[in-house]
């Protein structure tokens, strides 16, 4: 333990973790991360090894239950509609099993009570995130095009599109035929050299790893930068619990090393970025006299509107070969011709459909060949002969879907699991039956002999947001429009969590923007840091 | 992206899936087990790894320029599954000592012995009555040391054209087309202003 408090502590090293802890070092603030996960060696990425597919459902499974890394924690899943959880605990966080995907919101997802009169509005606007999704790009170095019609205007920064292959292409004349918006997807990928990251050479399946350091995860992208800048980083650090003094001020945290020996550190603001089910988990393991229900949870939030994304996959079958093994996984091209709310529909907000390649062997045999005599044709009939859509929709929060701490499961040093109760409202659920039945329709249209979907169960759960959610009023939000918890002032939370709705995309792009505009806020306001002396 | 026949499975811990399914998925997150590594048995005697052997080939058959599963090592990788997977040892021993009861009660001779016609009869009726989850975890594993093997995947790029060595070391491709998007941008903007 040092004498002398950090200026900043955060917690978890993740997709937001990252942006706060570099742009805090970068203007001169002296920041300590704690990540419970270790750095993942390049080495041991599936996609090193041509058995990519294998190591994949095992070490590098996204569910925690089956990959069990020491940093894990159990999850277990309930309600109408289980949620399977898809986190990775380690430098970089769930980044690093992310395709890329990189979308920013639009102006109406930030006004969904407003304008549609159901969820939450955000206490700020897409103008004010703005100039922070630009900063956030340039550090991300961003795949794509500027002048997408289902955007507003944004500055050219963006690097060459990524090529779009066959697939693409017959998604793209799809489109054309149906007379539909449709754009190069924007990912988080060099596709040229980029600040010493190598250029994207269209090894796809992207969630498997990326050798070569193209895709911007933030153990390639901000974390090499933040430790030049000075930022500790202790790794192994499992957060135990986060500690308040008398005055009710956030005083620092309370961890575990990796030899289970218990280390209290001290920072005079304190940054939870634990992600959708990390934070609530350890603000509710932070409970004391001062705060029964847990910390910064007056408002009995904490946990509560647990989002996940309407998602599905609908996958079309080509008589011509379709060439899927390589481009980006993240996406070829993109339609928003159904993101905004539409009266004439019968539900509300909207959804974008992406497509991606083909899918690889073992996962396809897994998903349709049947044993036997006939698994040799049927395999044959569907590989490098499809394309898939990736379908992914608006959910509007309800507290119903919910974590709580569960104590039957723990974790290596004995602290509690997570319990996930979620079910599908009736909205995502028209919503999600018409965005299937669209991209049958584009499939159809690019002329797929067959299409199959993946319905809309299971539930897939890598966009986990809400938990903690930001908002004007401390009765019914957890942190204010600068991600400052209502009841704790020097104590932000600026991750997943805070999104008070995931409008229809992709959300890493926006959960960085908002770290780096709070990151920002916290420099703004740096002499009040001097009340946790 | 992972996304096989039983996902949802894996949102529930083993102990809530209730009766009596094993799902083997819990277990191999620490089994590292390369793929086209020549090996022996090591849980096996040779008379249950034959079965195993006969099993896997009714799974995935050879056919013209394909090996079968056991030609590729299947039942030695899946054997070395179980070695460093303890916990799923006694679920593919009981699942072969069934077979092996099948077998007889469907030909009077040996599971390993029979021809691939009276194995996968077996192997039909185990897939029916099993609710141990040993159909399963075989048939999956046995899918995972086919088609991460290296001859497995020379014969799918010689047959249908899959390349399946580009996910490692990439491949070039085109630029995008910006002129194909000729249409869309001169359409009217697509989304809404906010007062």
């Amino acid at each position: 333990m040092s004498a002398e408090p950090a200026d900043v502590l955060v917690v978890g090293a993740g997709g937001a973790g990252a942006v706060i802890a570099k742009r805090l070092a970068e203007h001169g603030a002296k920041v300590v991360c704690l990540e419970q996960g270790d750095w993942v060696d390049r080495q041991t990425l599936p996609k090193a090894h041509l058995d990519w597919e294998v190591r994949g459902r095992r070490y590098w499974a996204a569910n925690p239950n089956v990959r069990r890394w020491p940093s894990d924690y159990p999850v277990a899943s309930f309600g109408d509609n289980p949620i399977d959880v898809y986190i990775y605990n380690a430098v970089g966080g769930s980044t690093i099993g992310f395709a890329g995907n990189y979308w920013r919101f639009a102006p109406s997802d930030f006004r969904m009570r407003s304008l549609d009169g159901v969820g939450v509005d955000w206490p700020l606007t897409y103008e004010e995130l703005e100039p922070f999704y630009d900063v956030n790009e340039r550090e991300i170095g961003v795949a794509g095009l500027a002048g997408d019609p289902c955007g507003p205007p944004r500055r050219p920064t963006l690097l060459p599109p990524a090529p779009v292959g066959r697939p693409g292409r017959l998604l793209i004349d799809a489109y054309e035929r149906l007379g539909w918006y449709w754009w190069p997807t924007e990912q988080a990928i060099a596709t040229v050299p980029y600040e010493g990251r190598s250029a994207c050479d269209h090894r796809s399946y992207c969630p498997f790893g990326c050798p070569q350091g193209s895709l911007g995860t933030t153990d390639v992208t901000y974390w090499p930068k933040g430790l030049k800048l000075g930022v500790r980083l202790i790794t192994n650090a499992r957060v135990r619990s986060l500690t308040v003094d008398s005055h009710g001020r956030a005083q620092g945290a309370v961890y575990h090393d990796s030899e289970g020996g218990i280390h209290e550190i001290k920072a005079r603001v304190v940054v939870l970025c634990g992600g959708g089910l990390g934070t609530p988990r350890l603000l509710m393991l932070s409970d004391s006299s001062g705060h029964p229900h847990g910390l910064a949870n007056r408002s009995g939030k904490v946990g509560k509107n647990l989002m996940v994304h309407v998602q599905s996959f609908a996958v079309g079958r080509f008589e011509e070969p379709v060439e899927g093994w390589h481009g980006t996984w993240g996406g070829t091209v993109s339609t928003r011709q159904f993101y905004e709310t539409d009266p004439s529909r019968d539900y509300m907000r909207g959804f974008i459909m992406s497509g991606v390649g083909g899918y690889s062997p073992l996962n396809l045999a897994l998903q349709l060949a049947p044993w036997g005599l006939d698994h040799h044709d049927v395999l044959d009939r569907y590989l490098n002969h499809e394309v898939c859509m990736y379908l992914c929709g608006d959910d509007i929060p309800e507290e119903i879907n919910r974590i709580e701490l569960d104590w039957e499961h723990t974790d290596a040093v004995g602290m509690p699991g997570v319990k996930t109760f979620y079910r599908l409202g009736e909205n995502s659920q028209r919503l999600g039956a018409d965005m299937i039945q669209r991209a049958h329709q584009v499939l159809e249209a690019a002329g797929a002999t067959s299409v199959r979907d993946f319905g809309l169960s299971p539930i897939w759960g890598w966009h986990l947001m809400g938990t903690a959610r930001m908002g004007d009023d401390p009765a019914t939000s957890v942190v204010d429009r600068h991600n400052q918890a209502h009841d704790v002032p020097n104590l932000y939370i600026a991750d997943s969590s805070s999104l008070p709705t995931g409008g229809g995309v992709n959300p890493t792009s926006t959960i960085q923007a908002l770290a780096a505009r709070c990151a920002q806020h916290i420099w703004d306001v740096r002499r009040d840091w001097r009340g946790a002396d | 992206m992972a996304y096989d026949r039983r996902q949802t499975d894996v949102a529930i811990p083993q102990e809530q899936g209730g009766g009596g399914y094993r799902d083997y998925r819990f277990e191999v997150g620490h089994a590292e087990v390369p793929v086209g590594v020549p090996r022996t048995f090591k849980v096996l005697d040779p008379e249950t790894a034959a079965s195993l052997r006969g099993w896997v080939e009714c799974l995935v058959p050879a056919r013209r320029g394909r090996p079968s599963a056991a030609e590729v090592g299947a039942a030695e990788y899946i054997d070395a599954t179980v070695y460093s997977a303890s916990g799923l040892r006694e679920t593919l021993l009981r699942a072969l000592d069934t077979l092996q009861g099948l077998a007889g009660d469907a030909g009077g001779g040996g599971f390993a012995s029979a021809d691939l016609a009276e194995r996968t009869r077996a192997v039909r009726a185990f897939e029916l009555e099993d609710r141990s989850g040993a159909f399963d975890m075989v048939r999956d594993l046995t899918y995972e040391a086919y088609y991460a093997h290296p001859v497995v995947l020379a014969a799918l790029q010689s047959d249908i054209g899959w390349d399946a060595v580009a996910p490692t070391t990439g491949s070039g491709m085109e630029g995008f087309d910006e002129s194909l998007l000729r249409r869309v941008k001169s359409l009217p903007t697509r989304y809404r202003e906010v007062p």
